[in-house]
This record gives C-alpha cells, sequence and structure tokens, in this order.
C-alpha cells in the first residue's frame, strides 16, 4: 500500500513541474521545447539522499535556493550544469560573451525565481495552501557542495522525501533538476486535510 | 594507489598508505586524523553538530559532530593510532547562500564550532583548516605523508 502523503506528493509535483516548464519555456520565449521526465516522489533514507549526485559531485554548477514557509514548509533548489547555465543565460540576456558574468546570473537567479515560484503557486491553487518562497539564494559552485548545502538546510534526518523532475531541451544544450524536499510532517497533514488517507 | 571516498555521514580508516578523499564539502566539514608514527589516518564527512535522535545517530554516527568525533577517534585508535599523537585537520563548513541567511546563523558555522568543540573534548589539536567562506571544497589525506590537500573550483590546491 503506498503512503497517500506520497501520492499526493506525487501529483502535486508533476503539476509543479509542468507550471515550471511552462515557466522557462515562455522565458525562453518558446524557442526551446522543454521536455521533463516526470517526477516521481519517493522516500528515501538519508545515504541515498545524499548520493544522488554521484559521478557528478565536483562538476560545475549553478543552484538556485528557495526556502518555503507558510502553511507548510520545504525546500526547493533549481540546479543547472555550469555549460547548461551558460546556454540558458544566453538565450535569456542574448548576452553571448560565454562567461558567467553578473548579469547572466541575475538572469539565472530570476530564471529559477520563477521557476520555483510557478511550481509553488500550482501548489497553493490545489490545495489552498498558503506556500511562501523566500528570496532565492544563488551558488557556482561544485554539485556536490551545493546539495550538501541544501540538504543541511533542511536539516535531513533519517529519511527524506524527494520530489526531482529532470528537464532539457531537445536541441539545446540546456537540462537540470527542479527538487523539492517538503516538510514530512506539514504534507502528512495536508494529505488527512485533504482525506487522502481514507484512499489508503 | 587506492583512494577511498568518504561520504556524507561516513568514516573511512587507511594505514600506511592510499588516499582518504571527501568531495563536495559544502557547509558539511571533513575532518582528517592522522598519526605520524603508525602512519594512521581516519577521515569524517560531518553533515551536522548536533544530533536530535540517539537512535538515528548510532546507525550513521559520522553524520553529527557530537557523535561523529568520537566515533573518528575511536577508529583511529582500533587501527592503531595513539591518542597522544593524533592531529586533525579540517575543510569545509562554507556558507553558500549568503542571501538567504546570515553566515552567522548558517548551518557551516555551527558546524565549525560544533567541530571544534568536540575536537577539543578529545583532546585532538587542530593544526590546520581551511573553513567558512562561501565556496565549496574537496578535501584529501596522503596516508604515507599525513599531507592534506584543499582544492575548490578556481582556486589552486592548498596545503593545509
Amino acid at each position: 500500500m503506498r503512503d497517500p502523503k506520497l501520492d499526493l506528493l506525487q501529483e502535486l509535483g508533476n503539476i509543479g513541474a509542468g507550471h515550471a516548464a511552462t515557466a522557462l519555456s515562455q522565458m525562453l520565449d518558446g524557442q526551446k521545447k522543454l521536455q521533463l521526465i516526470v517526477p516521481e516522489a519517493k522516500l528515501i533514507p538519508f545515504e541515498a539522499a545524499a548520493n544522488i549526485m554521484e559521478g557528478t559531485e565536483e562538476e560545475p554548477v549553478v543552484g538556485i535556493y528557495i526556502h518555503v514557509s507558510g502553511d507548510a514548509h520545504g525546500h526547493m533548489a533549481f540546479i543547472l550544469p555550469l555549460d547548461s547555465a551558460m546556454a540558458a543565460a544566453e538565450l535569456l540576456t542574448l548576452d553571448s560573451t560565454g562567461e558567467l558574468n553578473e548579469m547572466a546570473l541575475s538572469a539565472l537567479q530570476e530564471m529559477g525565481n520563477i521557476m520555483i515560484t510557478s511550481y509553488l503557486n500550482a501548489l497553493s491553487s490545489m490545495t489552498d495552501l498558503t506556500l511562501t518562497p523566500s528570496v532565492p539564494g544563488v551558488a557556482v559552485d561544485m554539485a556536490g557542495a551545493v546539495w550538501q548545502s541544501i540538504l543541511a538546510g533542511a536539516q535531513v534526518a533519517e529519511q527524506v522525501t524527494l520530489i526531482k523532475t529532470d528537464f532539457y531541451t531537445d536541441d539545446d544544450p540546456v537540462g537540470g533538476h527542479i527538487l523539492f524536499l517538503p516538510d514530512e510532517d506539514d504534507f502528512e497533514r495536508i494529505a488527512r486535510i485533504l482525506g487522502l488517507g481514507a484512499l489508503g | 594507489m587506492k583512494e577511498v571516498f568518504v561520504n556524507m555521514g561516513q568514516i573511512r580508516v587507511l594505514r600506511q598508505e592510499g588516499t582518504l578523499v571527501t568531495v563536495g564539502l559544502g557547509s558539511c566539514i571533513g575532518v582528517a586524523l592522522y598519526d605520524r608514527y603508525t602512519k594512521v589516518g581516519a577521515m569524517a564527512h560531518i553533515f551536522l553538530g548536533r544530533s536530535r535522535n540517539p537512535a538515528e545517530a548510532s546507525k550513521l554516527p559520522g553524520k553529527y559532530a557530537d557523535t561523529g568525533i568520537p566515533a573518528l577517534v575511536d577508529a583511529a585508535l582500533k587501527a592503531g593510532a595513539q591518542k597522544n599523537r593524533l592531529e586533525a585537520k579540517i575543510a569545509g563548513g562554507a556558507h553558500l547562500f549568503p542571501n538567504i541567511s546570515a553566515p552567522e546563523s548558517g548551518v557551516g558555522h555551527q558546524n565549525i564550532a560544533a567541530v571544534r568543540e568536540q575536537l577539543a573534548k578529545a583532546r585532538v589539536p587542530i593544526t590546520g583548516h581551511a573553513t567558512s567562506g562561501n565556496h565549496g571544497r574537496k578535501m584529501r589525506l596522503a596516508i604515507d605523508s599525513g599531507q592534506v590537500t584543499v582544492t575548490a573550483i578556481g582556486q589552486q590546491p592548498m596545503e593545509i
């Protein structure tokens, strides 16, 4: 029997990621067709969460991180490999200097912010919850260090629910992950309020 | 030569030769213990300062400074190190997202304080460090020499 909370989060993840992808596609002027790898909401042990960047820990990435407060808490991140971030920045700023300058970084931060807030807005309107995003933090660093800092910010204990959506464009090297770490207890409560517990 | 990776929460020990490596240190702290005489090296990758649930911490003691440092010292002693010869080098404790919270309230800062406190409690001196700041790090301990090297993106490797 599957946990009703995971079913809820799975559904929220699908819709949230769909909205985020639409927002990104609009930002890129519809020039790029985005493909999503549909997320699976999974409750995973700490060690598995710690290793999701395995093999790419030392690769440079751009990470945009937001924490969520309001009726339910959680942590959201948008992580792009550096070359992908450069390609996205170039499309956003029409600047092809090939460096990640301040303008490019702020465009990426805004892109991450819009994607994450679109995701959250979709969750809010489905559940009638108030979900408030923090200001976005942005870091350019090793994938492992970025991911580790997000897990530590979430104070992950023995296990964690993780909803990870991978996206990519057909023809261009723009791709990355949207990660959502919802607070366990909050979403347990929400699943109950929505009457999902009875479906089990 | 043998390279052993230390993942988040793990503790690993090597003797005589090989390298202990930990990557992706953001707010986490890499702790390297070394006994020059017996060439025993031990490394931990500490995630948070304090454990809250003893049952959880006992499954993966290396995850928290309060359980991890005693476990790391034990592991080194079991492999033949002698307590009064142990020295520690630490790296990490960075604050990658400075616009979200002040560095002083961040996990990295708390981790540095907790690791220093636990090492003092265990009476292991800290002989080198590369901590705080806002960038990630990788740490290597060469067992034959005791040399600890810290690398970061866009920087020269640094011996601490």
